[in-house]
């Protein structure tokens, strides 16, 4: 569904992202990890058109999407939330998934029509389903930043994607909200049949749900396979795990 | 709008407000019939500069220039040709549209400080032509003794036809910060990275803020001529942008009536003081001050917040607006 | 040869010097707020009003001090150290508290200071215009270009101009409170952490580029009619030359300082009713080609 050609980046003389490649298959969870500074995020910029690569291609469905910029790429069907919240901090939870579906609607030319009567169920469907129901009212600058990390998903599934591209959805969670968090993803691959690309640094939750594991080092793809296959690798070993995890 | 800001008080205090405004000139003398024209038109010249500033997040750091055209354009249009003076106080609000359109289009690629700055030096070039064409606009003179339709050429006549307009163009104003342009539109205040990802044109959006603004600027422009009858250079200048903005801010510019109040404060007190005394910039630089550090959020943001002591209360109130509409 | 002197008339020469001595005024008042603007990220407005109060002080100090040459030079000292200490105390009192908040409520805070300013001027020297004399050494102009007079004091302010240029250069690059500023520009935090008080340099950076503006209104207090007003012409254009320099960037203002003077003075000799729209047409050729400032900004 998504692939990743040979993709590179560099600000001033730092190499940030170097000749990436990456595959996705519809239905997939695919996972990325690397070291920090590796270039996951830059990487998921570059694909969500947040940054323009140098060099490389971009392709989803066959389409090439490369240097499209952002709100083209969400259009196609590719969602995605951010490692550092992105929120719409004045408005109120349920308003920021509103919008995203409003958008997604291409509604948000409509200047007459009061927007609190659109989309109200569909919003609520959402809410529902990654639990934030019971606060939708609350403005989002206030509530914690597990809720934020979890409405950044929400946001995300407003674009009703085929492809969800979470950048380190776990981040600053505690424990509960993680394992609910991982719920949450596994049920979206599940139940709605979201193909998912992630990154994470919590190897457990990595090696827990993802199908393959992409290992970027310095702005590079050193190997793209399943869990054993990632486990088993010498290079990944010395530049990264230097020990066993469950799996 | 004062619905959201106070609950159901709020329905009550909008009404008699309305009825108070209908019955002013029946009782008023006629220098206060004036000031009030004023302070509608100023009212709704702030209220379109919230638009971009407080709902849209853009630094619009000259707006009085779209409103100084949408006069200019007007009194000219009125003065030099021979049309009816209905069409030149249509063609304001479309001058200033379109003055806006262009310098949206030049100034939207930059974004915050950078945006307000090339605003006022494209607005200040327009300024300086403006006052140094002397045989088109008057130069510093301006133009004078405009005429206007008699039907609204007396004082009382000026006061309903302005009540009335701004009415309709708040009216407007707020079914668009209502809809989904204007849910979009603070969502790009909020964070433009988050909406270009879930799909939104944010530069486009802007531009069409920028020319809605305009456009309700210039509509602000051609009350003023019905009000006054004249026009003059100072109408674009760029310390009649800062008062504007002063005016968002003092009545809180995350609220839609915000920018109406803190006119009327504005303009109110610098009346009340020039009576007394030559130094009214005194006093303004002194409130200025006081909201900056007391008030950020202005007076009916202050309100606001006071209104909503805990989350929870917030979020009953919230879902309940939600119901009523 | 002939066409060599035709282009080089003398007309275009004195225009052209004319409009380098309002260059050194202009990058004089444009440095101190570019450095405000860089290090404290503060859009100052109040700025213009600190221009007129050095201007008036001028007028004030020399007209105390007998209103000869002497008076002159010691307002030249007096008034922009006058002014630096009024900054002082400003920024301790009030701007100090608003570091943490976006930049436009220190944008509007400067503007509020800038409105009372406005009035205080008003307050203490009353609405006329006021005369500053040029001292007497600089009284009476040089015949420079085919007999057309240029003001000797023009060519001080010459003089002058790269006098405060290199000594701005020299305590921004060279000293350590300079290199504490510059670093402090572009991550505040990192020269907090690193045990600076950060707090302090910000003061000093505020007080240095207020000063400057002072020192500007005293300098052109002899060559212009010292009234109201000064203030808002004279910010407007500050603000263009730093945001076409690039912000931040001293060598910015002085190149944006030239680029507005020039453009001025030969806009006048081009078209005179319109002279006065050349360099904001400049402004605006720059911001569309090079959106970000000719030089380097430190944003």
């Amino acid at each position: 569904m998504l692939e990743v050609k040979s993709l590179s980046k560099s600000f001033g003389g730092f190499i940030a992202v170097n000749r990436a490649d990456l595959a996705v298959e519809k239905g997939e969870i695919v996972a990325v990890i690397g070291p920090n500074g590796a270039g996951k995020t830059t990487l998921f910029n570059l694909i969500t058109g947040v940054l323009k690569s140098e060099n490389g291609k971009v392709f989803f469905k066959g389409e090439d999407i490369t240097g499209l910029p952002s709100y083209e790429i969400c259009k196609k069907g590719i969602s995605r939330s951010f490692q550092v919240v992105n929120v719409f901090q004045r408005l109120s939870i349920f308003e920021n998934v509103q919008i995203s579906i409003l958008s997604r609607e291409r509604k948000t030319w409509n200047l007459f029509t009061p927007s609190a009567k659109l989309a109200v169920e569909e919003t609520n469907e959402i809410l529902e389903s990654v639990g934030l129901m019971g606060k939708k009212g609350r403005t989002t600058g206030l509530i914690s930043h597990g809720d934020r990390k979890v409405l950044e998903i929400a946001m995300a599934l407003g674009g009703n994607p085929e492809l969800l591209i979470l950048d380190e959805p776990t981040a600053g969670m505690a424990p509960e909200e993680t394992s609910r968090c991982i719920e949450l993803i596994k049920g979206l691959s599940g139940k709605r049949g979201l193909t998912i690309l992630f990154c994470e640094h919590d190897m457990e939750i990595v090696f827990g749900i993802a199908n393959r594991i992409m290992v970027m080092v310095r702005g590079g793809t050193i190997i793209q396979g399943s869990c054993n296959e990632v486990r088993a690798n010498q290079a990944v070993q010395e530049a990264y795990l230097g020990g066993s995890d469950a799996c | 709008m004062l619905k959201s800001t106070l609950g159901g008080k709020g329905r009550i205090l909008g009404g008699a407000a309305l009825i108070l405004l209908f019955l002013f000139p029946l009782f008023l003398p006629r220098f206060y019939i004036y000031l009030i024209s004023i302070i509608l038109l100023t009212g709704l010249l702030a209220t379109s500069l919230n638009l971009p500033l407080g709902y849209g997040g853009i630094f619009q750091f000259h707006h009085a220039v779209f409103y100084g055209v949408g006069a200019y354009a007007a009194a000219l249009m009125i003065t030099k040709s021979g049309l009816s003076p209905w069409i030149g106080f249509a063609v304001g609000p479309f001058a200033a549209a379109f003055l806006s359109l262009i310098m949206g289009l030049i100034c939207i690629r930059l974004s915050k400080l950078y945006f307000g700055m090339l605003q006022i030096s494209l607005g200040s070039l327009v300024w300086i032509i403006v006052y140094r064409w002397y045989s088109f606009t008057g130069g510093d003179n301006g133009i004078h003794g405009i005429p206007v339709p008699d039907v609204i050429s007396s004082p009382k006549g000026a006061y309903y036809f302005t009540l009335l307009v701004t009415l309709l163009s708040l009216w407007a104003l707020h079914k668009i910060i209502n809809s989904p342009f204007g849910s979009a539109l603070q969502g790009i205040r909020d964070n433009p990275v988050r909406s270009a990802m879930i799909g939104i044109n944010v530069k486009l959006h802007q531009l069409a803020v920028l020319i809605i603004a305009g456009f309700f600027a210039g509509v602000a422009g051609s009350l003023f001529i019905v009000v006054d009858t004249a026009v003059f250079p100072d109408m674009l200048f760029w310390t009649l942008s800062l008062e504007i903005l002063i005016m968002c801010l003092l009545g809180g510019w995350f609220t839609f009536l915000g920018p109406m109040l803190g006119a009327a404060i504005i303009i109110s007190l610098r009346t009340f003081v020039s009576g007394f005394t030559d130094y009214w910039t005194l006093p303004l630089g002194l409130l200025m001050m006081f909201v900056i550090f007391f008030l950020p959020n202005g007076i009916l943001g202050y309100i606001q917040e006071r209104l909503y002591r805990s989350p929870a209360e917030e979020t009953d109130f919230v879902e309940q607006t939600v119901k009523e509409s | 040869m002939e066409i060599v002197t035709a282009i080089f008339s003398p007309k275009l020469m004195s225009q052209i010097f004319v409009g380098l001595s309002r260059t050194v005024i202009l990058f004089i008042v444009a440095s101190g707020l570019s450095l405000i603007l860089g290090v404290l990220r503060i859009p100052n407005i109040w700025h213009g009003s600190l221009y007129m109060v050095g201007a008036f002080m001028t007028f004030t100090i020399s007209g105390v001090l007998g209103g000869g040459s002497m008076g002159f030079w010691m307002a030249l000292i007096l008034a922009p150290l006058g002014v630096a200490l009024v900054s002082l105390i400003a920024e301790r009192s009030f701007f100090q508290h608003l570091y943490e908040r976006e930049h436009l409520m220190l944008l509007l805070l400067t503007f509020a200071f800038s409105l009372v300013f406005g009035d205080l001027v008003k307050m203490v020297w009353g609405m006329e215009y006021k005369s500053v004399p040029v001292p007497r050494i600089f009284q009476g102009s040089v015949h420079l270009f085919g007999g057309l007079p240029f003001p000797l004091y023009n060519v001080f302010l010459l003089a002058i101009g790269p006098v405060v240029a290199i000594a701005l250069w020299l305590i921004v690059n060279k000293t350590k409170i300079g290199k504490i500023s510059r670093a402090a520009a572009v991550d505040r935090e990192m020269v907090g952490a690193v045990g600076i008080n950060v707090s302090w340099v910000f003061a000093f950076v505020f007080m240095i580029g207020c000063f400057l503006a002072g020192l500007g209104g005293a300098l052109v207090a002899p060559t212009v009619n010292v009234s109201l007003g000064m203030d808002h012409t004279l910010i407007m254009e500050a603000f263009l030359i730093v945001i076409i320099g690039g912000l931040g960037n001293i060598g910015g203002a002085l190149v944006g300082a030239l680029i507005f003077g020039l453009a001025q003075s030969l806009g006048i000799l081009i078209w005179p009713q319109f002279g006065i729209v050349f360099p904001y047409a400049a402004v605006i050729v720059v911001l569309l080609l090079r959106p970000t400032g000719l030089l380097k900004s430190t944003w």
